[in-house]
């Protein structure tokens, strides 16, 4: 398979339900479409009730869809035997609790197929990463929350598959546990694995994800390489000047179209990137202290919320 | 798929066997065998028949109602903790889910027949009843009804609610008991509507009474083979079917 291979292929993805006995259908998928490609970290993000959830469903084939087309590695979501390349890890998993780490792990890998011979090393190698080697034979009611979530990683990868989906897989977590599931990500990637990620923990998007699609009320705004989605508009500088004479500061406003804060002594300007040194130029002749200069970060999340409010503007407006 | 099938049976039957309702029951159906033979002491004439009709009768009733009341439970239980999510998302059909799901608890449910049939033995060499062939073969048509009834409620059990399951997995036994009934008093009647009605609710519902031989085992009457090979073969016909049915039903569910 090629490096641009597509892992995952969902075409116009129409879902509705009808909420309770009511006959009104609700549609909670509206024709939505996107690629996920080899060896890459997808992050879908969206906030709650965006639709994240059952896309996965429709994907691990939980749910049928009203209408259009998903496949995983070139097979229809409705088959069952090419299940054995595909993990998958539920939010907020739940387990027979009555079973121990080894004993759970040992029953997803008979129902995944994993040979008898390789059955035991596996388990062992999982519960070794999951880091549970040592509660491998407590019984799962006396996890805690990420000790479950772990388990629910190790079993989505009992069976070593190619592509791994994981919903909320950072959910209910601490700091601790969170950096423990990025690392097990981040060594899936290494491995070559394709990681689908749904989530809403836009920090851990940023650190993982290679490419993300932004869905709000079952539609997806944004697909694309998380670079080019932080890096869309014109880069952008923030410098911090003390002692800036406010006639000096005034002129920068106006030359350089800047956008000026000020922080007690200090001015803040935001400016385009290419026109800094100018501007640096300009304050230093004027006699001000350069506090800091430093290039402007667009964050996810700034760009994720604006997306939403765009989005729910134009729901308002149909 | 045998593989995956064992696998969800085997674990089925851990779970099953870790349910109090399991022991409650069989408790109380030890306990019902042992109610007859005190009672059969106040009796002057055919206690032996007394024991093991008491006996035939804890055995059916509290076989069906463990199939029941856990059977009801089966599927619905998978859906509301979301374990489902996880089993599903492996390389496994909902019908294979299904099937291994009704073969684990139908080998714990065979497990207390066997245990009950046991009791059942002991109690009877200790009064003295006799045990033979017949006995064996009532005790076996036994298991193929509790197989029959574990089948409904995995049915039942794949689209409602436990609740309205155990209504509708009670419904068909009682029907089932009576349908035999039914379409013979239904073919005394001048009317041809009547007639009809009941010989096809005797055809389409479980002719649960076809596995009843325990009257015959009581009185010690010898039964044909046929009397034993043909209400097996109709009881696997009949499971094929409704869990069949049930898989149909589960394949179209959204989770």
């Amino acid at each position: 398979m090629s490096a641009s291979a597509e892992i995952v292929r969902v075409d116009d993805l129409v879902k509705d339900v009808r909420p309770g006995f009511g006959l009104r259908k609700k549609r909670v998928l509206d024709g939505i479409s996107f690629r996920v490609r080899e060896r890459e970290i997808f992050g879908f993000i969206g906030p709650n009730g965006a639709g994240k959830t059952t896309t996965l469903k429709v994907l691990m084939g939980l749910i049928r869809a009203t209408s259009g087309k998903a496949s995983i590695l070139g097979h229809d979501v409705s088959e069952t035997t090419f299940r054995r390349q595909i993990g998958f890890l539920p939010e907020q998993p739940y387990f027979y609790d009555y079973l121990t780490g080894r004993e759970i792990l040992r029953f997803y890998a008979k129902l995944s197929g994993v040979s008898r011979g390789c059955r035991e090393r596996r388990v062992t190698q999982l519960l070794e990463l999951a880091g549970l080697s040592a509660e491998g034979n407590t019984r799962l009611r006396s996890y805690s929350k990420g000790m479950l979530q772990r388990i629910g990683i190790a079993q989505a990868l009992v069976h070593d598959p190619q592509v791994v989906f994981l919903d909320e897989p950072m959910s209910g977590l601490d700091p601790v546990g969170r950096k423990e599931v990025r690392d097990i990500i981040l060594r899936l990637r290494a491995e070559g694995k394709t990681v689908f990620m749904s989530t809403h923990i836009l920090s851990d998007v940023e650190m993982l994800c290679d490419r993300v699609a932004i869905i709000v009320n079952g539609r997806i705004r944004y697909e694309g390489a998380i670079d080019e989605f932080l890096h869309a508009g014109e880069p952008e500088a923030d410098l911090v000047f003390a002692n800036l004479p406010a006639e000096t500061a005034t002129r920068l406003e106006e030359r350089f179209e800047a956008r000026l804060r000020g922080h007690g002594d200090h001015i803040e300007l935001r400016i385009a990137e290419k026109d800094s040194s100018e501007a640096l130029r300009v304050a230093l002749d004027a006699g001000a202290d350069v506090i800091s200069a430093t290039p402007h970060r667009v964050s996810l999340e700034s760009i994720f919320l604006s997306t939403v409010n765009e989005a729910d503007t134009e729901e308002d407006s149909r | 798929m045998i593989g995956r099938i064992w696998a969800m049976a085997v674990n089925t039957a851990r779970e099953a066997i870790r349910s109090k309702l399991l022991y409650t029951l069989l408790f109380f159906s030890l306990a019902m065998m042992l109610l007859g033979s005190v009672l059969s002491m106040l009796s002057y004439v055919e206690r032996e028949r007394m024991v093991q009709d008491f006996a035939f009768a804890s055995i059916r009733l509290f076989s069906v109602a463990i199939a029941v009341f856990i059977g009801v439970g089966l599927i619905h239980k998978e859906v509301e903790r979301r374990t489902v999510y996880t089993i599903l998302s492996k390389p496994l059909s909902r019908a294979e889910f299904l099937i291994g799901k009704y073969t684990g608890l139908l080998l714990i449910i065979w497990l207390q027949v066997a245990i009950m049939a046991s009791f059942f033995a002991g109690v009877s060499l200790l009064m003295g009843a006799p045990l033979g062939f017949t006995h064996l073969a009532a005790l076996a048509l036994i298991a193929v009804e509790v197989a029959v009834v574990v089948a409904l409620a995995t049915l039942f059990s794949s689209f409602t609610t436990p609740l309205l399951a155990s209504f509708f997995s009670c419904g068909l036994w009682f029907a089932g008991h009576l349908t035999r009934d039914l379409r013979d008093h239904g073919a005394n009647s001048s009317s041809a509507l009547v007639r009809e009605g009941t010989a096809w609710m005797h055809r389409i519902l479980p002719d649960l009474e076809s596995f009843n031989l325990s009257i015959e085992a009581s009185h010690q009457l010898s039964v044909a083979a046929s009397d034993i090979w043909f209400p097996a073969l109709y009881g696997a016909g009949y499971v094929a079917i409704i869990l069949a049915s049930a898989a149909m039903i589960f394949e179209r569910r959204d989770f």
